[in-house]
Parts: C-alpha cells; structure tokens; sequence
C-alpha cells in the first residue's frame, strides 16, 4: 500500500441502508468489495434484540472505490435494493463509536 | 365523473330534474366505527419543553393521540399498544373518565387480531382496575362496554346489566336500551328485545332505525326470515324509511344461512334504490358468510366491491379477522384481492405485499402453502425470510427453527445471525437450556456459531467457559471449535474492561454530572435559584445577588413578567426589599399638570425645554385632550420635536381631523424633510385621507413609507386590510382598486386573500354579483387568491344565478380541482339552508374529510349562530372518510355553550354515544359547563373541575401570582392526572402550606381518592422543614402514615434533625411514635432519634440531662456485643459545628469516663475524628493523648478515611501532627490517590520526627514505590499485614 500511503488514513465512506435483516457484515462486505477495497463495514446491531438496525458503514480505502459505487444506478443485494449515500466524513467515528460494532477492516 | 357531477348539482338545484342524479352515487354507510380527533400535535416527544402546562397538556393528550393516529392509519390496534397505554395510564394514577372510556372502547372489533373472548376479558380487566383507580363510570362507560360485547359476540345476560347499572346509580339512556335489545336480537330473544322495547316506550325514547335493524337479526336467528323481512313494512308503517343500515342485517341474514340467491337480490334491489353498500358493509357480509361456512361464496360479494378510499385498511382488518376465526383461506382470498396488487404498483424495487398477512399468520401450519404461493404470485420475493423475521420478532424459537429447517430445504441460505434474536431472549432470561436448545439445533441446521454470536450472546449467560464446554458436550455439540476458543479471548478481554468502566463510572464524579438540562429562560434559573435559597441564604448573598442581576441587566437579559412576578413575590417573602427595586422597574412618569409646572418653570428659567414639551404633548395625547394639545404646540411651536410632532398627528388622525393631520406633517417635514414617522401614524394618516376621498394625498404616503423604508410588520398588513375595508363599505370602487393597486406595487404587502377580498366586498356591498364574480376571477389571476367566493356562491344560489354559478363552479374545478370545488358548492348549499343540495354533494364518492376547510365552516356557523347549519353539516358528514367526527360534536356543542342550549347539548352527548366517538376532555368540559351552568346535573365524571374557578380567576390572575399558580396546580392535578412531584413541589414551594391545603383541599373534594403519593408528600415535608413550618411538615408526615403510604426516610431525618436544632422534644417523641413501625423498614436508625434528642436537650441547655440519657446506652450496648454499636458522631460535629463548648467539654468527659470505666472506645474516637474533620487538631491531640486507645481502632478510623474527601485529608497531613497512628492515617489517602510525591515528603518528616511507622505503612509505600518503577529504601514487611 505504499503508493497510497499518503491518504491511507483516509476512509472514503458510504452510508447504506434499508439493509434486509437476512444480511451481515460478511455479505455487505463482499458485494461492496466489487467497486474496491473494502476497508470497513460497519453493522451495528441492536443488543436487546438481536436485529441489526439496517443501516452500515462501508469505507473504502479509496475515493475510487467509493465514487464507483456511487455511480451505479441501484444496487441489489438478494433481491433487495440497498439505499446508499456518501457519508460526510466527520460523523463516522463520533456517531457510533460507542456502539460496540464489529469492525471488519 | 365530478364534471358530470357539477352539472347534476346544478340541475338538481334547478329542480329540474332527479333522473340525473343517479349518476350521483348515494353512499350508505353503516355507522363509522370509530373516531376520535385528530389534534395533530406532531410529534410530542421532540419540542422542547416550553413549560410546564406545555408539558402538562402533552401528557395529557399523549394516550389519545397515541391510539387516534393508530386508529385512524390503519382502523385497529395492537394488544400491545392498547396495554403499554393502559400501564402508563395505571402507573401514573388518576385515570380521567374519557381515558378510560377510551380504553374501553379499545377493546372490541378495534384488536382484530386478538381473538374474541380475550378482547372481552381485556375490557373486564381494564374496567375493574381502572374502576380501583378511581375512574368513574356513567352512560357513556356502560354503552361502550356494550357495544364491546356487541362487537365481541359476548354472551351476557342483559337483566343483570342494567341491575349492574341500576346499582351503581347510572341511568340507562337511548343507546343502551338499542345495544341490549341488538344484545338479545343476536341470541334470536325476541322476548327480551319486546321487554326492552317496552322500556323504551314507557320512557317515551324514540325507536330508531338501529332498533329495526336488531330485530331483523333478531327474527333471523331465530330462523324466521319471513317475519325478518316483514320488520321493514312494519317499519314504514312506522313512518321510517329502512335504510342502510336494515337491509346490511337483512343480508348478513341470508349469509349466516347461505343464501346467496337473496343476498345478490337484496343488493341489486338496493342499487336500484340509488343506494350502494360501502366496501366495508360488503365485508360484512362475507365475514358472515366464511364464519358460517360459506366461503364458496365470498368472490360473488367481492365482485361488488368497489375499492373506494380505505378500502385497503378495511379489508386488512377483515383479513386479520378472518385469520383470527381460523378462516385463513377466505382471508389469503380477500389479500389477494387487494387493489394495490393489481395496479401498476410492480416497480423493479419489487415491493413486497402481504407482511401484515404473514405476519398475522405464523401461528398456522399452512404458512408454507401461503409463502409458496406469494412467491409464485410474485408478490412477495422473500416470504419465507419475512415469517421467520415475524417467528424471531415474537421470539417463537420452535416456528423459527422449523422455518430455518425449511429455508434449508429450500436451498435459501441461513446464517449465524439468525439465531441472535432468540438467544437474546434467553441471555436476558438466563435461560441456559433455552441457549444451549439453540446452538445445537444451529449445529443440526449446519450453522456453525461465528465469534459474535458466543461473544454477544452466548458466553456472556455463563460463569465460567469450562461448564459452558461441557454442556456443549453433553449436548452433541462441537465444543473446540476456533470461533469459540476467540470468543472466549475477547469474553475474558471485554469482560475486565467493562468492571473498570463500571466502576470509574460510579466512583468519578466527572462522570456521574447530571447534563445541564435544556437552556431554559434566565427567569427560570433565577426563580429556582432564588426558590432553592433560604430566607436567611438569600439575606446573607444579597449583595451577590444585586450584582448578578445589574449584571444580567448589562446583558441586556430580560425576565418575562410573569416570571418576574414570581420572583417578585419570593423576595417580597424573604423580606429584600432593596433586591425588588433592583429587579423591577420604576415607574415615575408624570402627570399633565405636573408637566405643564415643569415647562413652565424652565421656560422662566430660560432652559431647554423640549423634552418636557414633548413629555407633555404625548401626556395630552394620552388624555385624548387634541384641542388643548394643538394649542400647546402652537405656543410652543419652535421648541416642537419629532416625537411631539408624531403623537399630535396620530391624535388628529383618531380625532378625524384631516386637515391639522396634513399640516403638522407637512410642519415637521418644513422642519427635517428626511424625518421618518412610524409605521401606524403613516397608516392612520392613509386611513383618515381615504376615508376624506383625498386619495392623492394617501398615495403619496404610502410611496413616502416605501422611500423612507419604513419596516412592514404582520399587524400592518392587518392595518392596510382594515383600510381597504373600510373604504370598500364606503362603496368607493377606485379608491379600494387604487389603494390596493398600490400597496403592491410600491411591495409594502404581498397579496393575500384577505387583502384582496376588499376588491370583492365593494362589489357585494353593492349586490352586484357579476362584478364581484369578474373581480373574484381577476384576483386569481392577478394574485393567485379566490377571495370572498363563498359569499358570491351564496348570493348567485339566492339569486338562482344558475348560469354564473355553473360558470363559477368550472372556474374554480378547472383552476383549484374538484375537491375543493365540491366543499365551495357544499358550504354554499348549506349556509343557504338548501340542505338536500349539499347532502348529495357531501356524499360524492371519493369525496374526503378536509378537516382545515370543514373548520372554517363550522367556525364561521358557530360565530355567525347558526346551528341549523351546523346541525346538519356535523349530520351530514357522518359518512365522510377520514372525518375526525370527535371533532365536529366539539363545534357543535360550543355553539351549545354560546347559545346556552343545554338540552341540544344533552342531545348531542347521546349522539356521540351511538356514534361510538370519544370525547376528549375539553369537549366534556365544555358539555359539563353547559349543563351546569343551565342548573343541569352532569352526568359523568368532568375530568377538570377548575372551570369553577374560571370567571374569577380570569379577571385575578393577570396581578396575582398567587392565584395564577394555585389555578396550574389545579391544572396540574386535573388536566394530566399525572402527580408531576417535582412540578406541584417546585410550584408550591414559594407559598408553601397555604396554598398547598388549598390545593389538597380542592383535589381531595374533587377526585376521589385523591392523594399526594409517597414521593411528592416526602418532597412536601422537605420543603416545609427548609421554610421552617415544622408544625405543617409535622401534620403532613402525619397524613403520610395514616394513609399507609411510606415516606422518604430523608423527610424524616430533615424534620427529626430540624426539631432538634429547635429543641422540640415532645415533637421528636411524637414521629418517633409516628414512624414507629415504619423506621426498621426504610432504614431510619434509631440513632437518629437519639442523637437528636441529646442535642435538643443541649439546645435546651440540659446537659445533664443529655448525658444521663445517651451514655447508659453505650454501657448497655457493651453488655450486647452483638449489636452494633452505637454512633453518635452527628451530635458531636453539631456540637463542634454550633460552637457550644459547654456541651463538647460535658460530652468529652464522658467519652472519657466511657474509655476509662467500661473500655467502649466509640464515642471517644468519634469524637476524635470529629475533631480532626473540623480541624481542631489540638483538641484532637490532647484526646489522643489521654485515651491511647483510640489508635487502636483501626475499623472506625479506616471507615472514616475511606468516605472522606482525599483532598481534606491530603492538607490536614502537610502540616498536622503526626503521631503513630496519624502518620499511617494520613498516609493512607495519599496512596489510594497514588501521591507519590506527596508521600514520599510525609514518610521523610515521619522518619525526621523519629515517629515509629508500622508495617502497613511500609507496605503501602513500598507498593506505590514500586508501582512507580522507583526503589524501595527499606525492608518491605512481609505479604501477609494486607489481610489483616
């Protein structure tokens, strides 16, 4: 990752939601791998019911990745259509930081 | 179809002709089942708190809105919901009599998907608690549970019923008399409906269509058909034409037996009638039909459906019904038959439909069939995974593990996390089988459990990993695997890092700050601030709190006055009279003749005398004396300033006095031509050119206020409507036009409907209504508003304009829709008492509740007195969907109160009864107030009784707080229901007991049962004891005990401790005797009464007698060594603290005696400590010294080290004494604080002052030396001093 190391601290961030309940990390992971590397993805489950709350954080470790994904009209995961927008960056760490959310970077 | 419809409401106006009309479909509609109002509030929870009213009057509304905006979006609710409800309502208190009659009405065909006979035992639960409560029932309550029944075909024995009322003192009316005769009619009793009916007409009640329609069912079920149909001719005989209603129970009928011969006979005969069954009816009907077994049949009724508005929830309703009964396939039927499946609805989103249906359904084997063919039907793309979401969501495990077994078959993919939701369940259960049940049916699935789910879910239910290992063996499941092994680590990790959060958590107080609350208005703050202080706090930082507030005055800060009143009052009890004067205003304006000396007297001094002059003007101008402030001006013209000038214009313009009006403007602007008036003088100078005809003149003003910019508020563009107005009553067309015309144009106003409609009143003042018809069009254009268009309606019907109005109605479809169209004909048709008209216009299918526009109207009936009007819109809109019919009783009985028609008020509480419409509490309260004001009993419970203080207070509350805050306790008990302790003790603190009786008083003769709960009474006591009226905390614990209820042991303590200080004895041995039985229970120490009977003996200067009793109990508790030893800790720092050395040498010298005669060393080593705390190290020293002992006591000194504040600690040692026991005691807080620095210096002077050191205190600074990575300079005593 030398040739990157001067943004590597950056996380380009989507924020996807209306996730079906069938989903996790492992999935959302390896779809949104397709448009590059995925550096996190965060699914933030609800302790007291199991579920998680249909929303995720996927970084990627470049602009690429993330403006690739962007630009795709919808993308369909299982039949279901994912909602997906860029995340600004400043909330990401401060806004679910406490959740406990498995990061899978 | 609404093109044609317009043309048909004209010709049917015309009377030309009814054959049209049938185009006009007539709806019939059986009864709305349910509505109560709207009160759009949004969403509660997120407005800030305004204030406590606000606050108040959002719990208050909180239950209703909660189960309105269920109701009204989908026609049912959830058990779930109706009980979380029910809880909060039981939680906190009074139920009020509409709450509970909302409830109640909760429980019927509103829970479609609760079966039958438990809706029923929810309405017998819920009626017996809230009844202990202290809800009161009347009509209203027993005809809802009736219609309960009725809708949950309970069997009940109608006799016992009305004994049951009779019992209870209710009076059976109208309505109940209809349900228990429909009661008997379904069991096929004609008898007993006979014997009621007989009721009814010896009570002279009219017989009503409801009445007929029972017997049908009546005569029905008893098998007799024929006697069935002849109800309607015995009806006509009546004089009653069968409606609706008659011919859906003749149906019903025929489907409980199967006929579908007569029942497709009875609806076309029905359509012949130029009537229609709603969708809702029909569903009705196949409801009866599947119930009956006769399901062959539901497509012949679905084929009349005709999906108008809400069919979609009506229809998911009988869906849910019908799974309910155990009809699933009927209900699978209907779904499929939902409109939206057939439309264009098919997006590539691919929308799923039937959750609601699976979700309903999992409790039924044929689920798999129904996912089957949900998916084939592509209506659905995941049933499977929805029912096993619904199976998780409700914790089903056995379904959702059949589910999973299915999915697999199926070749879907199942995952870990699947599981998560039901191990969940059983992590908060700690429910080891139940989690050990899930893995091993996840082991037999294939799924093995990845890391998360043993972190978060598993591990975290057991004690340690080997059990949970062995279990898993026992249990055939894999117990090596790598996901567990990790999660085990990160258990272990997590685990540790968690106890030490925990704990920093309790023990820092930088973490336990409670948040500093939303930013309330400053007044708040200074009220609670000033509240909190005591008299003698507030005298003592007077001088504080005159700074705080020239302060805030520097600022800018500005108090509401009402607050300010508040806080006015506080002071004026703390008696700091020089604080008002700070915090208020002065007000030394002079008088006329005072002014008049003044001028005088400068002008003879040869001063500068234009601020009194002006002073003085504006003083005329208050007395509205003009002439003598013309003169005035004219002696003193050349001393004349703006403000002077401004006043006398605005005078002139009040007086109409044109002329003067023009010419001081035109002096002053001689004067400064760049001098800017305010806005209302410009406007009252328009006004008074206008209403002169000098509109040149009152142009060139308003083009002046565009020049000098003149700031445009809401009030005056209120102002420029009044101008135009009054010009338009005057009938000058182009004054109106012109003024108007340049208003706009210069922008001082933007045009609106009610600035425009002075164009329009000009032509109707005249009565031509084509031009006001033209002038109305050209205005849309112009402007996009349609003003006054309900008076040209009105006036072109009169008139039987028909072709104006045909041309009014295509103008305003073509320009506003139909819609609004439809309700413009219809409001017109009514207010011009053409009631039929309207009727068939209010009744066009599709046509929906407009709830702003239908306000309008009636707010326009209700000023305008019109209740003819009134009566038969709220009557003819019955049937209209989405009306909020709780709504349109409440217009009707506040023109019931303004007209003071008590018996058409009366009339309509009935008609709400058997429209099944919940009355909120303002509409009860207004009924209530009519009733009584008419001399009238009220016959149910008024939720808020304050109405009788209402005429008194409005005209008192405005400059007495006093009142104002025993009127919003008053509110505060009636409105909420909700004891809001901290409210009612925050309000009442400042006037206390008073006013607090009053409010009891008042509360206790009004609720029943009313009482201040544990917590507030506590509270209550607490604040009495901080303003010093001992005697009323006193009586207050009293009525605590008495009633049962427990109070705070704090309260006590405050009071105890506060009586002492008092020296009241006999009033110590009094709650004593209070709390007697109460003390061991909620943790009083009996030291508590003692202690502080010593002190009141002290205070009372009986040392003897303090002495005598407290020390036998040391000496007795010596023989006892099993109880704990007494501390009277409290009466030494007391003592200390009030300086009363005479009591501290008596008490020294025992605690002396008691170490040297008996060997009880507590009270000397309290003492001790005491002495240190107050840091009279000396005395500390010299009671050291003659009782050695006292270094012994290692448990009592650690105890007291442990629960002080280090820092105390840490100073005292810096510079204190240091002896053997001292130098390990002072020690200690150093190391749990890991002062190093500190430590070290203090074990230097130890060892300078060749003071022996003790192994503790060795050990202790060897630990924290090497902690900190330094060497250890002497022996460090061996591990074992610790356990010690």
């Amino acid at each position: 990752m030398a040739a990157t190391r001067g943004s590597s601290r950056r996380v380009f961030e989507l924020f996807v939601s209306r996730i079906p309940w069938t989903l996790t990390t492992k999935e959302l992971k390896d779809y949104f791998a397709q448009f590059g590397t995925v550096r996190k993805c965060m699914l933030p489950f609800d302790k007291e019911t199991g579920f998680h709350k249909g929303l995720c954080w996927v970084g990627f470790s470049s602009e690429e990745g993330l403006h690739n994904a962007l630009q795709k009209d919808s993308h369909i995961l299982e039949g279901v259509k994912l909602q997906i927008r860029q995340q600004k960056p400043r909330s990401f760490r401060s806004q679910y930081a406490d959740e406990g959310v498995a990061d899978m970077s | 179809s609404f093109i044609a419809l317009q043309k048909s409401c004209l010709q049917l106006f015309m009377g030309k002709s009814y054959s049209l009309l049938q185009s006009f479909t007539h709806l019939i509609y059986q009864a709305r089942l349910f509505a109560v109002a709207p009160h759009q509030k949004g969403k509660v929870q997120e407005e800030p708190v305004l204030s406590i009213q606000n606050k108040q009057a959002q719990n208050f509304d909180w239950a209703l809105n909660k189960l309105d905006s269920s109701v009204r979006r989908t026609g049912r609710i959830t058990r779930a919901l109706l009980l979380r409800i029910f809880h909060d309502m039981c939680r906190t208190g009074y139920p009020s009599s509409n709450q509970a009659l909302l409830l109640l009405r909760s429980c019927g065909s509103l829970l479609p998907e609760v079966p039958l006979c438990e809706r029923t035992e929810l309405a017998h639960m819920i009626w017996g608690k809230l009844q202990d409560l202290g809800a009161v029932y009347d009509a209203s309550h027993y005809n809802a549970l009736l219609k309960v029944y009725l809708q949950n075909e309970h069997k009940f024995s109608p006799t016992e019923f009305l004994s049951k009322m009779e019992e209870a003192n209710v009076q059976p009316n109208r309505v109940t008399y209809q349900r228990l005769i429909a009661a008997y009619c379904n069991e096929g009793d004609i008898e007993g409906a006979s014997k009621i009916l007989g009721f009814m007409k010896m009570k002279e009640l009219p017989i009503t269509e409801a009445v007929f329609s029972s017997l049908v069912t009546g005569h029905a079920r008893t098998g007799d058909m024929e006697n069935a149909e002849n109800i309607l001719s015995v009806m006509r005989d009546a004089g009653i034409e069968p409606g609706p209603d008659t011919y859906l129970a003749l149906l019903n009928a025929y489907a409980e037996k199967g006929d579908i011969n007569n029942i497709k006979q009875i609806l076309e005969k029905v359509e012949k009638m130029e009537g229609n069954f709603m969708d809702r009816d029909l569903m009705q009907v196949i409801f009866s039909l599947a119930k009956a077994g006769y399901p062959q049949y539901v497509q012949d009724i679905m084929s009349h459906m005709r999906y108008e508005r809400g069919y979609i929830p009506d229809a998911m309703n009988l869906t849910l019904n019908l799974i309910t009964q155990g009809l699933e396939d009927t209900a699978f039927q209907i779904f499929k038959s939902f409109p939206s499946l057939l439309s264009e609805n098919h997006s590539e989103s691919s929308m799923d439909y039937g959750n609601f249906f699976l979700r309903h359904c999992v409790t039924t084997d044929k689920l798999k069939q129904f996912c089957d063919e949900l998916k084939e039907a592509n209506m659905h793309s995941s049933p499977l995974q929805f029912t096993l979401y619904c199976a998780l969501e409700s914790k089903k495990a056995d379904l959702a593990i059949n589910l999973m077994k299915t999915m697999k078959e199926e070749g879907l993919p199942l995952r870990p996390h699947y599981c998560w939701p039901l191990l969940v369940g059983y992590q908060k259960e700690k429910n080891v089988q139940g989690t050990i049940g899930v893995l091993k049916a996840m082991h037999e699935l294939g799924v093995e459990p990845d890391v998360e789910t043993y972190t978060n879910y598993v591990l975290t239910n057991f004690d340690d990993i080997q059990t949970f290992r062995a279990l898993l063996q026992e249990n055939d499941c894999p117990f090596e695997t790598e996901g567990l092994s990790v999660a085990e680590l990160r258990h272990e990790a997590i685990y540790g890092t968690l106890e030490n959060i925990t704990e920093l958590l309790y023990t820092d107080g930088r973490y336990c700050q409670t948040p500093p609350g939303p930013t309330e208005a400053v007044g708040y703050f200074l009220y609670n601030l000033i509240d909190s202080m005591s008299d003698s706090e507030v005298q003592a930082k007077e001088e504080h709190l005159r700074q705080y507030f020239h302060q805030l005055k520097k600022m800018n800060v500005v108090i509401p006055t009402n607050i300010y009143r508040g806080i006015h009052n506080l002071l004026d009890i703390y008696h700091v009279p020089e604080l008002i004067k700070v915090c208020g205003y002065i007000n030394t304006e002079l008088g006329v003749s005072a002014l008049e000396e003044e001028l005088e007297k400068l002008k003879a001094e040869k001063q500068p005398i234009g601020n009194v002059l002006k002073q003085l003007i504006v003083a005329l101008c208050a007395e509205e004396n003009m002439q003598k402030a013309l003169e005035v001006k004219a002696k003193y013209e050349p001393d004349m300033v703006v403000g002077g000038y401004a006043a006398l214009i605005n005078l002139c313009c009040r007086h109409d006095n044109v002329e003067d009006a023009m010419n001081l403007k035109e002096e002053v602007f001689r004067k400064d031509s760049s001098v800017a008036l305010d806005t209302n003088k410009y406007l009252a100078l328009v006004q008074v050119l206008g209403k002169h005809g000098r509109l040149e003149d009152a142009i060139n003003i308003l083009k002046e206020m565009k020049e000098k910019d003149i700031p445009i508020k809401d009030t005056t563009v209120t102002f420029f409507f009044h101008i135009l107005n009054a010009a338009a009553m005057r009938g000058g067309v182009e004054t109106v036009n012109r003024l108007h015309e340049s208003i706009l144009m210069l922008g001082l106003a933007k045009p609106s409907t009610n600035l425009c409609s002075p164009l329009i009143t000009v032509h109707l003042e005249k009565d031509d209504v084509p031009a006001a018809l033209e002038a109305t069009i050209d205005c849309y254009k112009k402007y996009g508003t349609i003003p006054r268009l309900h008076d040209i309606l009105c006036r072109l019907i009169e008139q039987g304009n028909t072709d104006l109005l045909q041309k009014a109605m295509d103008f305003m479809s073509q320009e506003r829709g139909e819609m609004t169209m439809l309700y413009d004909i219809f409001f017109a048709f009514l207010n011009t008492g053409k009631y039929k008209e309207a009727k068939k216009i209010i009744e066009t299918p599709g046509l929906r509740a407009r709830p702003a526009r239908l306000q309008w109207f009636a707010e326009k009936c209700i000023a305008a007195n019109q209740m003819e009007t009134l009566e038969n819109m709220v009557e003819m809109t019955q049937k209209l969907f989405e009306c909020d019919r709780e709504q349109m009783y409440y217009y009707l009985l506040k023109l019931c109160k303004i007209s003071n028609d008590w018996q058409k008020a009366d009339a309509t509480w009935t008609k709400m009864q058997e429209e099944n419409v919940i009355p909120r509490e303002r509409t009860l309260r207004l009924l209530a107030d009519t009733l009584k004001n008419n001399g009238q009993e009220v016959p149910f419970d008024v939720p808020e009784i304050w109405y009788e203080d209402r005429i008194e207070s409005a005209t008192v509350s405005e400059n007495n707080p006093e009142k104002k805050v025993l009127m919003l306790c008053k509110k505060s008990i009636f409105c909420s229901n909700i004891f809001n302790i901290r409210t009612v003790v925050f309000i009442i603190s400042p006037w206390c007991s008073t006013i607090y009786y009053r409010i009891r008083s008042i509360a206790e003769t009004h609720i029943k049962g009313f009482t201040l709960n544990d917590a507030a009474s506590s509270l209550l006591i607490i604040t009495q004891v901080r303003r010093d009226y001992l005697k009323d905390a006193m009586s207050t614990l009293k009525t605590v005990v008495e009633s049962d209820m427990v109070p705070i042991p704090l309260a006590v303590t405050r009071l105890i401790q506060a009586l002492a200080m008092k020296g009241d004895l006999e009033s110590i041995c009094a709650v004593e005797k209070m709390v007697e039985n109460l003390a061991a229970s909620i943790g009083l120490s009996r030291m508590l009464f003692v202690n502080n009977t010593v002190l009141a003996h002290i205070k009372n200067n009986n040392l003897d007698m303090a002495v005598e009793y407290i020390e036998p109990l040391f000496i007795s508790g010596m023989q006892n060594p099993d109880s704990p030893i007494p501390s009277m800790s409290y009466v030494f720092r007391k003592v200390i603290e009030e300086r009363l050395e005479p009591a501290l040498e008596k008490l020294s010298a025992m605690a002396e005696r008691l170490v040297n005669q008996f060997g009880v060393y507590k009270p000397a080593t309290d003492l001790f400590l005491q002495y240190v705390d107050a840091g009279r190290v000396d005395d500390a020293r010299f009671l050291l010294q003659r009782c050695g002992g006292i270094a012994e006591q290692k448990k009592i000194l650690m105890a007291f080290i442990e629960t002080r504040n280090l820092f105390v600690m840490k100073c005292t040692a810096e510079e204190k004494l240091l002896t053997d026991i001292s130098c390990n005691f002072y020690f200690f807080p150093l190391v749990l604080d890991n002062d190093l620095a500190s430590a070290k210096t203090l074990f230097e002077k130890v060892k300078a002052a060749n003071i022996h050191t003790d192994e503790i205190f060795l050990k202790r600074l060897a630990v924290l030396l090497r902690n900190a990575g330094e060497p250890v300079p002497f022996t460090e005593p061996p591990v074992s001093v610790f356990s010690d």
